[in-house]
């Protein structure tokens, strides 16, 4: 069986979504095929720009934008030189989004965020929920950290300990350990989650923690304040508490970015996105320099799919868009080539604030997202690389890979919706 | 097309991401099962060795397989799942109420000598209170109610001159006995496009019996429906379901669960929407529909949603003039067969359940569609509202007997 459509986004992350929202915008059909659900439901739920200073890669950076137009100049070859041109478009095109569904992600004047962790770091952050956003956080009096004892993954010692020693708190900030108890034998952040969207949940614990709050006190949750976004679980305990309530960020599984995706592939279904779920791309057929169609997979049954636009947001080597054997790496649907640097794959040191070359290794695009080879010839016109496929960024070090995604995901999209039928 | 690939090579694609741990319905609602993850993967390690290695949670896995559509990973979180569920029956042993709510095709068979009776007997209220104290079958899960004659009993085939294409339908054990009138809708809708279509009396596809352990039986079963379809694959006929779960044991769950080849089988077999929407890419579907002015929900099932082809009944209800449908996007209902009919599980089934309460709040809908049967049974218990089989939107288009209510 053959399936058509305008454009074929393959992948369900974050670029995958964007490129299909912004794509459906121009009126164009839209197909999002994954194999797995996307691992934007395994994120933090924040959106990362850039993290740390250029120049000093120990020192979190105030404005994110200033940053990534020092790496645009210095450094042509990064993603994000490629689609610096649509950057604030796409932030404000995801805001709506989000917005318009009631998950309000807010910015900090420009400046990132700096929000604790679950293990008491500071992370630095472009965009956050509101039941993440910390306001003031260096004024402060006191912090309590409310633990459940069933739930494994979070220790408010931990991040107690670890806060204490932040000098952007007052030091007189009074620090609380509050282990709260849910009668359940244990917890996931799911299962967390939905008890406390029901009133008893709540009542549970604003009564184990109220005699613990003083004036000026804010408190920290694991991220599992609810699943649902027509019940402010965060809203009702402060109300509840008379203090603001605040989820960290956690490991996953975490509910910050599962509602990020959930409310994404409920936004493109309502937008009339074809979304298919469980099915994967094996391979491509091509002619010339344009792939005319894709063979998909679904539950060991083979049809194909046909596409004036194919948007390739496999998401590297986690997604399964790379495939990768000792000294050997291929990109898994196309067979396009892979910028392996100098042929170095990783650093001796685990943990260098240099990163690991593997993390660069990527597609080479040029400025309309289209791949090309080591001559700067376009390979395949219609196919659109996004996100994490792109080669030159270093996302764990410099924190750039929810930036790259969003905007390459957004440009992705745009292009492909100019294209004449 | 390929088989599902070597399974010590599954497991070790196993990443221990949670993605289904997060995304599993039951661990939402539930701290009695251990999670799709501890359950799958993390022990599958150990039955490698030991087969005996499983916990007893397993029997709270609902076989709803939302852990294999969201692994990013490809792997096949469910089929451990349902080994490992089969291992502790053989080891344990099956409640009384499991080995008899497992053989849906014995109790439908039985239920043949007076279904009137069985309908009302199944209805009365002391009955069921009876029911659960002793059997522990949820007194206030409503039992599907048994057709007066079967769908195999009401079929009469048509003589197609020149016939587009020749089918097989295989109506399961839930169209055959419950709710006859999708194959009979079905029938007409094929009649009217030329598609000539035969049927014959098969085993019931084996998932109930799989989803409450009794592994050797449901092999007995899968051994026979596969023969018999080879039979009518090799004479060119494909082979049409209207159950997605039916269709996905079929297609995937023989070869994954007992190592049978169903190559052919899985090419040949088709959801009878995929099979339409097939025709309609040739150019060989009667498109001349009339309006139908209305407004549906449409609920996916889980199975459908795992068979990983999107949903081909949304694709062809689209060409019903002034037809909307609205899918609801609410995740597994919650009754997963008879797990919802279990005393212990029937509150879980009914938490599960509310994410389609909400979602036909939200969407304002008075009237829903849907492919599988029980799912049919437990949205129409949770809203009391009436659902159908998409067919039968699709035979009222045509101006055919839909066997909706009037």
């Amino acid at each position: 069986m053959n399936k058509k459509t305008d454009v074929l986004v393959i992948g369900a992350g974050l670029s995958g979504m964007m490129a299909a929202a912004r794509a459906a915008q121009s009126g164009k059909k839209v197909t999002l095929l994954t194999k797995g659900m996307g691992t934007l439901s395994l994120t933090s739920g924040c959106i990362d720009l850039w993290g740390y200073e250029v120049d000093n890669p120990k020192q979190p950076c105030g404005s994110p934008f200033a940053q990534i137009q020092k790496v645009v100049e210095q450094n042509p070859s990064h993603p994000y030189a490629k689609v610096y041109d649509v950057l604030k478009e796409s932030l404000t095109f995801f805001q709506g989004i989000c917005d318009k569904d009631g998950l309000t992600y807010r910015d900090n004047g420009g400046e990132n965020w700096l929000l604790p962790t679950a293990v008491g770091t500071l992370r630095p952050t472009y965009l956050a929920p509101t039941s993440m956003a910390v306001k003031d956080l260096n004024k402060v009096k006191q912090i309590v950290v409310a633990g459940f004892d069933e739930l494994k993954d979070f220790y408010p010692e931990v991040l107690v300990t670890n806060l204490k020693k932040s000098k952007l708190l007052r030091p007189d900030c009074e620090l609380t350990v509050a282990h709260l108890k849910s009668g359940w034998k244990k917890l996931y952040a799911t299962s967390l989650a939905h008890r406390l969207e029901q009133p008893e949940g709540q009542r549970e614990v604003i009564r184990q923690l109220k005699p613990l709050i003083k004036p000026g006190a804010i408190v920290l949750f694991p991220p599992a304040l609810g699943e649902r976004r027509d019940i402010d679980v965060a809203g009702l305990i402060s109300k509840g508490l008379g203090c603001p309530v605040y989820e960290v960020t956690n490991l996953p599984p975490a509910l910050p970015g599962q509602r990020l995706q959930d409310l994404f592939l409920k936004y493109l279904k309502n937008q009339g996105v074809t979304v298919i779920l469980s099915s994967t791309v094996t391979g491509a057929q091509v002619a010339g320099n344009r792939c005319s169609h894709v063979t998909a997979e679904g539950a060991g049954k083979t049809f194909t799919i046909s596409a004036q636009t194919y948007i390739l947001a496999t998401g590297s080597f986690v997604g399964g868009g790379f495939d990768s054997k000792p000294g050997q790496i291929e990109e898994t649907i196309f067979g396009l080539p892979i910028n392996t640097g100098d042929g170095k794959w990783a650093s001796g040191e685990f943990l260098s604030l240099k990163g690991h070359p593997f993390n660069r290794f990527g597609i080479d695009v040029n400025d309309r997202l289209q791949p090309v080879d080591g001559q700067s010839k376009v390979i395949l016109e219609n196919v659109l690389v996004t996100g994490a496929n792109l080669a030159g960024s270093e996302f764990s070090i410099e924190k750039c890979g929810n930036g790259v995604a969003l905007a390459s995901g957004f440009k992705a999209g745009k292009l492909a919706g100019e294209v004449s039928r | 097309m390929t088989q599902k690939h070597d399974k010590h090579l599954i497991l070790d694609n196993c990443i221990k991401c949670s993605i289904c741990v997060a995304n599993c319905p039951v661990v939402k609602v539930t701290d009695k099962y251990a999670g799709p993850k501890q359950n799958g993967p993390d022990l599958e390690r150990f039955r490698l060795d030991e087969p005996r290695a499983v916990h007893p949670s397993i029997e709270y896995c609902s076989n709803c397989k939302t852990c294999d559509v969201v692994c990013p990973s490809g792997v096949n979180v469910s089929a451990m799942n349902c080994k490992a569920k089969g291992e502790y029956v053989a080891l344990h042993g099956a409640p009384i109420r499991d080995q008899v709510l497992g053989r849906v095709e014995l109790i439908c068979k039985a239920a043949q000598i007076a279904p009137a009776l069985v309908n009302w007997a199944a209805n009365v209220k002391p009955f069921r209170a009876i029911g659960e104290a002793t059997f522990g079958v949820a007194a206030d899960m409503p039992f599907p109610r048994f057709a007066s004659r079967t769908f195999l009993q009401q079929y009469k085939p048509k003589k197609i001159n020149n016939p587009k294409g020749k089918v097989l339908y295989y109506p399961g054990c839930y169209v055959n006995y419950y709710t006859p009138q999708v194959g009979l809708a079905l029938a007409e809708v094929f009649a009217h496009n030329g598609i000539e279509m035969v049927v014959d009396s098969f085993n019931c596809c084996g998932l109930p019996t799989v989803s409450n352990g009794l592994t050797e039986v449901a092999k007995g079963y899968a051994r026979n429906n596969v023969a018999k379809l080879n039979s009518y694959i090799e004479k060119g006929y494909k082979i049409i379901t209207t159950c997605p779960s039916c269709n996905l044991t079929l297609r995937q769950e023989y070869h994954e669960l007992f190592d049978m080849d169903t190559v052919r089988i899985n090419n040949e077999t088709y959801d009878a929407f995929e099979y339409l929407l097939m025709l309609h890419e040739a150019g060989k579907l009667d498109t001349r529909l009339k309006a139908l002015p209305q407004r549906f929900g449409y609920h996916q099932p889980c199975h459908l949603r795992s068979v990983g082809f999107g949903i081909p009944s949304l694709e062809i209800l689209r060409l019903i003039p002034q037809l909307e449908v609205h899918n609801l996007e609410a995740g597994c209902c919650g009754l997963s067969g008879s797990y919802g009919f279990k005393k212990e599980k029937y509150p879980i089934s009914q938490e599960i359940g509310q994410n389609v309460v909400q979602a036909i709040q939200e969407a304002g809908v008075t009237q829903n569609i849907t492919e599988c049967g029980m799912c049919q049974l437990q949205i129409n218990h949770l809203s009391g509202l009436p659902i159908h089989h998409p067919i039968q939107l699709l035979a009222e288009a045509y101006g055919l007997p839909s066997y909706l209510p009037k």
